[in-house]
């Protein structure tokens, strides 16, 4: 048991300390708040504030209602001005107004408006239905008044309405919006962690091949033990790593949701707090760390093997790790499936068999225990997933300590199953 | 036979068979090695030499057969602590410093952090590699990496160490430093076994050898015995005089080669060394050196491991 800490330690402080572990774990964050902050500045550079002239012919309009709306959208400004429509046409740029909207005098409050922004160059829709919007807040204002609809009256209308919520009423906790948001992304977390970090365990085994150093240390230490550490301490980097990320976009993003608008940053904490009543979040963090771990050990055992047989050669490993990347890629094509029916038989038994439980398992459960999914399944795919890596485990023990010292042609699956077999 | 019940051997292999699908690597072998030895393990490339150190250092389990280490029966985890192993196919992490490497590698072997740091710099500064803590393997020269793959094989005072090609690719300063330090470990009470094809190493180095072939052993005894064993009764005579051919009679010797002043002569049956002096002094040579030719191991090795017609009689004729 020391000697596989002394692995541990050894293979996570080699890894931990080279400058690409730094260089990676540090870039990913920083092209995160690259991204964000560079795609805001481009946003707020190149739009800028939208000037239109209102020529208003009807008398429907009135400088007090533009400014309030005004106010309360400051990415366009409308300006009641009194100019002919050809001199505002001609000279709109010296005026400083990048387009004109012309009212005309035949209009009349019930049969709307067609208006029509002229502008010297073609603008995006972004831009034109912002105008769109404050010009139908001010025209409602008209609309109302006209009718004689009072405040009052015009808050009964917006207050009673229907709203819908599917409730499962074995778990009236559930919410579906929820459930497959997360569902998705716990599947698809799993996925990365499982692909990205199972090859970074196949290399990791090929360094004994690589630098014939093998026998050294499998005449101190048993095989099973060397791979076991280098499993383990692989392991501990890639959780090293991810907790550094997710880390940083957390601060990352509560530094820029500080920045950024009051409102927005107020619904998003409303929206959190929305999910966090509505599913079991121990249960949730609790599964994705059991199912996270198994996964990893259960594939992560099987690139181990795979990397111990091969000699030194990239091309061979990723040859004979096919299938299992297979495997792996076939979860996360099925998910969608999973996540639409998550009681379906392909949920079911693909949340219990091993190869695929990480990834089905985690998707379904936030549509709730027991509703969706009944305590005995979820026992049964935890159970399997645990018998699963044990025999991973096992089988790529066996494998590697064979594998490790064999230097020749490239084996086969067949022939590394003969390995296995024999003591 | 008394002075054996003293001191038990430190290893003892009976009757150690290892099978693989396509041969039999090692096909019923038993040796005993007393404590102290430099005992040489010799035999051609493919002749189950590493499959039986594989085996004494606990990598592979023997199909049928005992180990026994030290008077009990070997138990691969915890005697590896008292065996030090350096493979034929051998290296080092490339990247990983020195200083750091050799003290993971002890650690692993079972010594304390701090025992392992003192022991290292003990020998870094014998050998003269105090400089090198913090340089990587992959900046060392091949023969300074050889000089490091020893010292990280001997760090924790084993009781047997066993050396598999150890001075492959070494120059001749670093291959004799490596000589010294073999002859220290073992007047310290270490055992070594030595693992070679290299025949005219094993007779400067062991006292004891043992030949492997085809995964059966072919010859077990002290280098002087096994040469003895293998003579041929060949002598090679200097003289001040000339030599003519009445010098040459017929009856005592024959003749295998002769110059003007040497001859090298086989003697017959029956005679003896100072039958020959008698006559050469008889017909008034003046003999300036006499001297047995002893066969080499290499030639012994060849005869041994030929599949030749003459070969296969003459292992008839030994056996």
């Amino acid at each position: 048991m020391n000697k596989i800490l002394l692995i541990i330690q050894r293979e996570y402080l080699t890894r931990v300390r080279k400058k690409t572990f730094i260089i990676s774990t540090i870039l990913f964050p920083l092209l995160y708040l690259g991204l964000i902050f560079g795609s805001t500045y481009i946003a707020s550079s190149t739009s800028s504030v939208l000037r239109v002239a209102v020529i208003d012919s009807s008398g429907y309009f009135d400088k007090g209602k533009i400014e309030r709306e005004n106010l309360k959208d400051s990415s366009n400004i409308l300006s009641l001005v009194n100019y002919s429509a050809d001199s505002v046409k001609a000279n709109y740029k010296a005026l400083g107004y990048d387009g004109f909207i012309v009212v005309s005098p035949e209009s009349n409050w019930e049969a709307g408006l067609k208006l029509s922004l002229q502008t010297g160059r073609t603008l995006g829709i972004e831009s034109s239905s912002g105008v769109q919007r404050k010009l139908n807040n001010i025209w409602d204002g008209i609309k109302n008044e006209k009718l004689g609809i009072t405040d009052s009256i015009k808050t009964k209308l917006e207050e009673s309405t229907v709203t819908l919520r599917q409730q499962n009423f074995n778990d009236t906790t559930a919410n579906s919006g929820v459930a497959t948001g997360i569902g998705y992304a716990a599947g698809f977390l799993i996925y990365i962690i499982l692909l990205l970090y199972g090859s970074q365990v196949m290399m990791g085994v090929m360094e004994e091949k690589t630098n014939r150093i093998a026998e050294v240390i499998v005449s101190s230490v048993k095989p099973f033990q060397l791979m076991l550490g280098k499993i383990i301490g692989i392991g501990l980097v890639a959780l090293t790593q991810f907790f550094i990320w997710v880390l940083c976009m957390f601060l990352i993003y509560n530094f820029t949701s500080s920045l950024g608008n009051g409102v927005t940053a107020n619904n998003v904490i409303g929206g959190v707090q929305a999910i966090f009543t509505s599913i079991d979040v121990p249960l949730i963090l609790g599964c994705f760390a059991f199912y996270l771990l198994g996964g990893f050990f259960f594939y992560s055992s099987l690139y181990a093997a795979i990397g111990s047989a091969v000699n030194e050669d990239m091309r061979e490993a990723q040859s004979l790790s096919f299938p299992i990347t297979m495997i792996v890629i076939l979860s996360i094509v099925l998910l969608p499936g999973v996540i639409k029916d998550p009681s379906s038989p392909l949920a079911v038994w693909g949340s219990i068999i091993p190869f695929s439980s990480p990834i089905f398992m985690m998707a379904r459960i936030p549509f709730g225990v027991p509703g969706t999914v009944p305590w005995w399944q979820l026992g049964l795919s935890m159970v399997s997933l645990i018998i699963g890596f044990i025999f991973t485990t096992w089988f790529a023990g066996k494998i590697y300590r064979t594998g490790i010292l064999m230097y020749g042609k490239k084996p086969t699956w067949k022939e590394m199953i003969k390995w296995a077999i024999k003591r | 036979m008394l002075h054996k019940l003293h001191t038990m051997p430190i290893l003892e292999l009976q009757n150690l068979r290892k099978y693989f699908a396509t041969q039999k690597a090692v096909d019923d072998i038993s040796l005993t090695i007393e404590k102290g030895q430099i005992f040489g393990l010799l035999g051609p490339n493919g002749a189950g030499k590493t499959t039986l150190i594989r085996m004494i250092t606990g990598i592979f389990y023997p199909d049928q057969g005992e180990i026994i280490f030290d008077g009990k029966k070997f138990d691969p985890l915890n005697d590896i602590v008292h065996i030090g192993y350096m493979p034929e196919e051998r290296g080092l992490y490339k990247k990983m410093k020195i200083g750091e490497q050799a003290l993971y590698l002890a650690q692993l072997k079972g010594l304390s952090k701090h025992d392992a740091t003192t022991k290292i710099k003990e020998w870094f500064t014998r050998l003269d590699m105090d400089s090198w803590w913090n340089k990587k393997v992959e900046d060392l020269s091949k023969g300074m990496s050889q000089k490091l793959q020893f010292v990280t094989t001997v760090l924790h005072n084993p009781k047997l160490i066993i050396l598999d090609e150890p001075f492959s690719g070494l120059d001749p300063v670093n291959a004799n430093l490596i000589k010294d330090e073999i002859y220290n470990l073992a007047k310290g009470g270490a055992t070594i076994i030595f693992s070679t094809h290299r025949m005219e190493q094993v007779e400067e180095i062991c006292d004891h050898i043992a030949l492997v072939n085809k995964g059966q052993k072919m010859l077990d005894g002290t280098v002087k015995d096994i040469k003895h064993n293998y003579k041929e009764n060949l002598f090679r005579v200097s003289f001040s005089n000339k030599l003519m051919a009445e010098h040459l009679a017929i009856h005592l010797f024959q003749v295998k080669e002769k110059n003007e002043h040497e001859v090298v002569i086989k003697l017959d049956p029956g005679y003896t060394n100072n039958d020959v002096l008698e006559y050469f002094i008889h017909k008034g040579l003046h003999i300036e050196s006499f001297n047995e030719i002893l066969p080499s191991l290499n030639d012994i090795f060849i005869r041994l491991v030929e599949d030749t017609p003459a070969a296969r009689q003459f292992q008839q004729i030994t056996a």
